[in-house]
């Protein structure tokens, strides 16, 4: 059978470019190994096929958006993450937002580092570019869509509507023009969620981050496999420290975009999407910093190789986590399983496997370190720096880990250890109640003492340090640190001695690396980078602790509700009320439309000194409107330098109520009741009986047959309340040829309202709808305000250390070219 | 004894210390009748929702009253201090957390397994028939 219009043409060059970038990346994989197993007459052909791979990589995104660009919604993909009206920036991060357009962004991203490390590597293409081949084979098997002896292999955005398994057989499969019918003239559209330019930003970074990780890794593996244990490092250098800073750049993005944008009301939350990400961000600085001392004194090799393999193996645990729907009941991002599990599993196992028994395999040539190292050293303490951040990822890791150790039934280990604490025996492990705290508890201390690392190792030298001198320097930065944090701590009555010792460290970190930087290295632009990248972690913490624990929830509702209630953190606002809110008088002034945006205006108002009031600023938070998902409020933040004020609508009456209620004269609270003669129904604490119907004649018209032109029904009812006091009500209902009328009857001395519905010729039923009158209501709308102090460090902080790695990767290249 | 064995056994102590204080911190799955036995106390609970039942959000008073049914079938009146979730309605699965009181279960944390945020399920609709992916 022919299906009219359909474009299956692109669909079939795509998933062919699939096909083909799967075949190159195997082939390029097995002529890298040759090349790099001594056989250099492969390397034309390993070459040439990773090229090949990367012009299918290219060619699969430029067919997907062929298919998206013309609005093809025959298939599944675009119908499912595109709409007609998306504007050309959403068309465009529509396609990360699948699971395969996500993958296939990662091949991508890897694809363009393959051709980089193709053109520098040099003696180590060969055995790095079989690391790089290998993986690009497992990611874009992902996308393979076919199925195997039975075994689901990959999951391909190409597939057409009509071809998915669950809607084969049904009717309009087997109908020639079915894409005329309604349902495939337009698609499902981008979640409202992600309609945002983060959207646009964060997963391209995010994902560049990701597949920068792999460099070191196969430089690692390719130091093992020729036997150059060491050499390695100073060509994965740059690149390790281009994967830190693009992952965390990712990761501070993902923090804006949830602050922003996303109603978490935080930038943080310990979900463990964001776990995921974060755990591989350690290790891999933990892993850099290792680099670091090896260059520089020949130590601690065996824990670089382990945490350069760790790194890439989060990278994979952390995919395997978000895509495999194992957190989906702890997660508030979800997912969908897409029956690629096995293949996940089977591609972390796989490497996990390959870099330990390459490991173990030349564990014993592996050069030892030469001798102990001395205490009061920079690389004594660097590796304890980076072994802090080891524990500290494991940590993470291991807590985020809950639903995987649920689903593996650990539980029965679990409880003879809780039992030693004389804890009750769980019956399954779910992630803790309270997971921020749950962690802080742990990552505080841990912040903690690598802030302090940071501002003291700066000033160490390698090898060894008189301690004299050593305090003798760092006294300046200690004594200001001191001070500041006496002052901070005093001003903003922070009483908690943790919080207060994180404070102390951060400062340290920030001031001790200015300090630093200005008069140890006078400043010199060369050795700016690791400074700057330092002072901007620490602002970075500065910036969270601050906002954290000064936050101000200033909309908190002090309706008592009940005890041990949590106290609301919303508030009700009627239109053009003023109410005070923390030091703000905020009033609500309307709202208005445009385009999909129900936009709120809220104007905030100051008290001058004189007691008048003056308006200050207005926010305009928002509630997208999106009949496909539903409705999204959209926050809306004032920034000043010292502190964020951040409004979200946790609640505005939809359209429809509003608009009923106005339409009814004010009568509201609406209820539908049905009823027969002799029955009593009970609203708002009346009773309402219906005593009798009758044919209002005075109303009804008849022709000159005697037959009904309009007929009108009235019901006599009463309406008792709980003292027995009886209202009469006489609601009509009156058919014409117009139509159907309703005369409503009123009854004002208790503000009710009936209506006279319908009338049931069969089972002589009427129903009614009853009403309260509600018209001294005002619009209103339930909102949340919080103040955050401080935290301009925190994204201040994240554009410095964003700076500063790329300056001491600048630094590295010019160094080594 | 090295200095780098002591920091191992260090290292090892604090790893081992994580564990135990995410085992101790660890909740549990339970149905509403045994958060029903120890009112007060954290529990979590999978259910899903009760889409027959009333909800109602008063904004006077700031609650969210739904019903849910958990994983063995019990139905239970359950009031939340926010507002309703988006796609509330649309969920297949939620997740309370909170504590059972004498007439109700009170929640403070809510978290949805929705078909509709990342990769949803498909619904394409063709006349009276509603089908899903």
């Amino acid at each position: 059978m022919e299906y009219i219009n359909e474009h299956t043409l692109p669909g079939q060059i795509g998933q062919l470019a699939i096909v083909i970038s799967f075949v190159t990346a195997l082939l390029a994989a097995f002529s890298y190994y040759m090349t790099a197993s001594g056989r250099e007459q492969w390397k034309s052909l390993a070459r040439g096929s990773f090229y090949v791979h990367v012009a299918a990589v290219v060619g699969i995104i430029a067919a997907l958006y062929y298919i998206m660009f013309n609005h093809y919604y025959e298939y599944q993909y675009v119908w499912q993450h595109t709409a007609n009206e998306l504007p050309i920036y959403y068309m465009i991060s529509s396609l990360w937002e699948g699971q395969e357009g996500s993958f296939l962004l990662w091949i991508f991203f890897q694809a363009i580092l393959g051709v980089i490390i193709v053109r520098t590597a040099k003696k180590w293409e060969a055995p790095s570019m079989t690391m790089f081949a290998l993986v690009q084979g497992f990611l874009t098997s992902m996308l393979l869509g076919v199925y195997i002896f039975g075994a689901k292999v990959g999951s391909t955005p190409f597939i057409l509507i009509r071809e998915l398994p669950e809607y084969i057989n049904l009717p309009f499969t087997k109908m020639p023009n079915y894409l005329e019918m309604e349902q495939f003239q337009n698609g499902r559209g981008l979640n409202p969620l992600l309609q945002n330019y983060w959207m646009v930003i964060h997963p391209p970074t995010l994902f560049l981050g990701f597949a920068s990780v792999l460099v070191p890794f196969a430089f690692s593996i390719a130091g093992l496999w020729y036997k150059k244990y060491t050499e390695w490092i100073k060509p994965a250098l740059p690149w390790t420290f281009f994967g830190i800073g693009v992952l965390g750049l990712g990761i501070l993005m993902g923090g804006a975009w949830a602050y922003e944008a996303l109603s978490f009301g935080g930038f943080w939350a310990w979900d463990p999407v964001e776990n995921a990400v974060l755990v591989p961000w350690l290790t891999l600085v933990a892993a850099g910093h290792l680099m670091l001392i090896y260059k520089a004194r020949k130590t601690n090799l065996k824990t670089t190789y382990a945490l350069v393999f760790i790194s890439f193996i989060l990278i994979l645990y952390s995919t395997f986590l978000t895509r495999s729907g194992v957190l989906g009941d702890s997660s508030v991002h979800s997912f969908v399983d897409l029956g690629l599990n096995g293949q996940l599993l089977l591609y972390l196992f796989f490497f996990i496997g390959l870099s330990l028994f390459l490991f173990f395999y030349r564990y014993k040539n592996l050069p030892k370190s030469s001798g102990e190292e001395k205490f009061w050293s920079r690389e004594f303490f660097m590796f304890i720096g980076a072994l802090v951040l080891t524990i500290s990822s494991f940590q993470v890791t291991f807590s985020t880990s809950i639903p995987v150790l649920n689903s593996l039934n650990v539980v029965e280990f679990i409880n003879p250890i809780r039992g030693w604490f004389s804890m009750e025996p769980l019956e399954n492990i779910a992630p803790p109640i309270d997971p921020i705290d749950h962690y802080n508890s742990w990552q505080l201390p841990f912040a903690l003492v690598i802030t302090f690392l940071i501002g003291i190792t700066q000033f160490m030298k390698y090898k060894n340090n008189d301690t004299a001198e050593l305090v003798k320097k760092i006294l300046l930065s200690l004594i200001i640190s001191v001070v500041l944090t006496g002052l901070i701590a005093w001003g903003s009555q922070m009483d908690n001695r943790l919080y207060i010792l994180m404070l102390f460290t951060s400062l340290f970190a920030i001031i001790g690396n200015g300090d630093y930087w200005l008069r140890m290295v006078k400043g010199k632009y060369n050795f700016a980078g690791s400074s700057i990248a330092h002072i901007g972690f620490g602002l970075i913490m500065l910036g969270a602790l601050i906002s954290n624990t000064n936050k101000e929830v200033i909309s908190k509702n002090d309706t008592y509700i009940a005890e041990g209630f949590p106290a609301n953190e919303n508030i009700l606002m009627e239109l053009n009320d003023t109410l005070q809110m923390g030091r703000y008088n905020v009033v609500w002034n309307g709202e208005s439309r445009e385009g999909h945006h129900r936009k709120f205006h809220m104007d905030y108002y100051k008290q001058k000194s004189n007691g008048e009031l003056e308006k200050v600023f207005e926010l305009e938070p928002y509630i997208q409107m999106n009949e496909t998902f539903g409705n999204v409020a959209e926050p809306s933040t004032k920034h000043f330098l010292t502190h964020d004020i951040y409004t979200h609508i946790t609640y505005a009456e939809p359209d429809e109520v509003r608009e009923k209620r106005e339409a009814n004269e004010g009568y509201g609270r609406e209820a539908d009741v049905e009823m027969s003669v002799n029955d009593t129904a009970v609203y708002a604490q009346h009773f309402i009986i219906l005593d009798s119907l009758s044919i209002a004649s005075e109303l009804s018209r008849f022709d000159a047959n005697g037959n009904p032109m309009s007929i009108a029904v009235k019901a006599h009812m009463r309406v008792v309340n709980v003292a027995g006091q009886a209202y009469p009500a006489e609601p009509i209902y009156f058919v014409e040829d117009a139509g159907v009328k309703h005369i409503d009857a009123d009854i004002e001395d208790i503000q009710m309202r009936i209506r006279f519905e319908d009338v049931d010729s069969q089972t002589g039923k009427i129903s009614l709808k009853a009403y309260q009158y509600v018209g001294d209501e005002e619009d209103f709308i339930v909102m949340k305000a919080i103040i955050f102090p401080y935290i301009n460090l925190l994204w201040l902080g994240s554009i410095l250390m964003v700076i500063g790695t790329v300056l001491a990767i600048r630094h590295r290249i010019r160094k080594s070219a | 004894m090295k200095k780098t064995h002591i920091i191992l056994i260090l290292i090892i102590a604090l790893g081992i210390g994580a564990v135990i204080s995410t085992i101790g911190d660890a909740s549990t799955y339970v149905s509403f009748d045994k958060a029903d036995k120890n009112p007060g106390k954290q529990y979590t609970v999978i259910g899903y929702l009760d889409k027959e039942a009333e909800r109602n959000y008063d904004p006077r008073s700031g609650l969210f009253t739904f019903t849910a049914i958990d994983k063995d079938g019990e139905k239970r009146v359950v009031v939340y201090n926010e507002p309703e979730p988006q796609d509330f309605e649309r969920s297949e699965e939620i997740t309370l957390k909170g504590y059972a009181n004498d007439s109700v279960f009170v929640a403070e944390q809510i978290l949805m397994k929705c078909p509709s945020k990342y990769n949803e399920n498909n619904q394409v609709e063709e006349g009276d028939n509603v089908y899903y992916e």
